[in-house]
């Protein structure tokens, strides 16, 4: 239970940061579609005994260099090819699964994950992972803000977008492959995409959604973790971990945009109050 | 004499196959400016964009500050239209005049003092010191492009290129902006200027570069905006009065 909450908190911390950056890049999509591609290295990997990081980070940056290639082509446009990528590469997946001998047990472990199965070596990678991507958006934080803002002003300025862009897809698929072995190649996209949507309901800059998203990412995971684990042991109700994070983040999101709904309500009234006093 | 700001010698620029503008030969200099004036789709922004280096030229050059666009980034400021920026955005408007000293503050860096110091100079000097902590988005057209022209003068740059800035703005922004690039000019920065706008072009520029695809005029204002030119560089919209004057109908 203890290396679950650890690798839950390491994952909030690294999916809260990226997600925001994927959020104002609008790269939700790019996530979605991430998860889904990196599915068939797990599968290989998992069939020839080897390291499953090793084969999502296989999978992971060859879907960004496709991306990167067809997209520069300017014949497809990303949404068409992030989908047609996602959809060949489940499909190659559950292929690669169905020749396994435990078909049904080993396609739920690989779809929906195994938070609580966590071990120390998967922690160590996990960490490791977080470090790089961490490191990597300290370091180019404002360059990265600016091109979110106004890409044109940051070629203006000298910044190579195609490269900040590459990096920042690189950064998604790394905490993509970090988190698929815990919460499953269906729900990482949660990690990602749904903290950072809280957060930004409910503050104003890029560092306050960055502090929001991990600190909402690591609270939900924390009552999900939770709660799966006490139902399952005390009241035999078997939940999968993965899964009731996701869905306590969802309630969570929910409550962030009433949150932010009720602010910025308020906000309006104490403006009207003034105007009219 | 010093050099130019900008030297276009024929120049020809193109997306792809298809040629967009060609054959522009002219030049600014330190403290002069520039209306580029033309139709929609005339090859204003692809002007703009190849001065910074961002278009592929075909044909013919173009020296920006004594030397290549590439290398003369660091000095060149770009003002885009505000309303191509996602109102949505979470970043203050200072934290939007403070992108103009990213170059300066270089990588793995945060802005420091002195960044700072020169970031809100710039947002008085465009008459929104105490508008610093509002969302970008919140602010008004008009006070949305006064914020991007303090990011330019933040920048301290030798040539500005600015992207119709006057479009649907307000009059206070209009005399501000009109009052700030003409400070720059004295001060010798250099300015080219995408507009439709005829009377704002008199108003800031000196120069007047006619578009249509081509170069139809490139010279002192007064001798490159003519009812000829007009006439060529709109087509069938611009219309002559009897007294001599031409309006545009369309653009």
């Amino acid at each position: 239970m203890l290396r679950a909450l650890v690798q839950v908190l390491l994952l909030a911390v690294v999916g809260g940061l990226v997600g925001v950056h994927v959020l104002l890049r609008r790269l939700a999509f790019v996530t979605e579609a991430l998860q889904h591609t990196v599915f068939p290295g797990i599968v290989a990997a998992f069939l020839l005994g080897q390291s499953l990081l090793l084969g999502a980070l296989a999978a992971a940056v060859s879907t960004v260099v496709l991306l990167v290639v067809t997209t520069r082509a300017r014949r497809l446009d990303q949404d068409g090819v992030l989908a047609l990528l996602a959809a060949a590469a489940f499909a190659l997946g559950v292929v690669l699964v169905s020749r396994g001998r435990s078909f049904q047990h080993d396609l739920t472990v690989l779809l929906f994950g195994r938070i609580l199965t966590v071990d120390d070596r998967q922690l160590v990678e996990t960490a490791a992972l977080a470090l790089v991507c961490v490191v990597t958006l300290v370091a180019l934080h404002k360059e990265l803000v600016l091109l979110a803002f106004d890409e044109t002003a940051a070629a203006a300025l000298g910044y190579r977008p195609a490269v900040l862009a590459v990096v920042l897809n690189v950064l998604v698929a790394l905490v993509v492959v970090a988190a698929i072995r815990s919460v499953g190649s269906v729900l990482v996209v949660a990690f990602v995409v749904t903290p950072a949507a809280a957060a930004r309901s409910v503050t104003r800059s890029v560092g306050g959604a960055m502090v929001g998203a991990v600190a909402f990412s690591a609270v939900c995971g924390w009552i999900g973790l939770a709660a799966s684990y006490e139902l399952s042991v005390d009241h035999g109700l078997d939940l999968a971990s993965g899964a009731t994070v996701v869905a306590v983040m969802t309630l969570g999101f929910l409550a962030a945009v009433c949150v932010g709904a009720a602010a910025r309500l308020v906000g309006r009234w104490r403006t009207a109050s003034l105007l009219a006093s | 004499m010093a050099e130019p700001a900008l030297r276009l010698q024929g120049l020809s620029a193109a997306y792809g196959r298809q040629p967009v503008l060609e054959g522009v030969t002219g030049s600014v200099d330190p403290g002069g400016s520039l209306a580029l004036i033309g139709p929609n789709g005339a090859g204003k922004s692809t002007l703009i964009r190849s001065i910074l280096g961002l278009v592929p030229v075909v044909t013919g050059t173009v020296e920006v500050l004594g030397t290549t666009p590439e290398r003369a980034r660091r000095d060149v400021a770009y003002v885009p239209q505000a309303d191509t920026l996602d109102p949505a955005f979470p970043v203050d408007a200072f934290g939007v005049v403070l992108m103009g000293r990213y170059r300066r503050v270089g990588w793995l860096r945060r802005p420091g003092r002195q960044d700072r110091a020169v970031a809100r100079a710039a947002l008085e000097r465009v008459g929104l010191g105490s508008r610093g902590g509002d969302r970008f988005g919140t602010l008004s057209g008009g006070q949305r492009q006064r914020v991007l022209l303090a990011r330019a003068i933040a920048q301290e740059a030798r040539l500005l290129l600015l992207d119709e800035p006057f479009n649907g703005v307000d009059s206070t922004t209009t005399e501000v902006v009109l009052d700030v690039l003409a400070q720059l000019r004295s001060k010798g920065v250099a300015l080219v200027m995408a507009t439709h706008d005829l009377s704002i072009a008199h108003l800031a520029c000196g120069d007047a570069c006619l578009l249509n695809r081509h170069q139809v005029a490139f010279g002192p204002i007064g001798q490159a905006l003519t009812a000829d030119t007009l006439k060529q560089t709109y087509g069938g919209t611009a219309l002559v009065l009897a007294g001599g004057s031409t309006i545009i109908t369309a653009s």
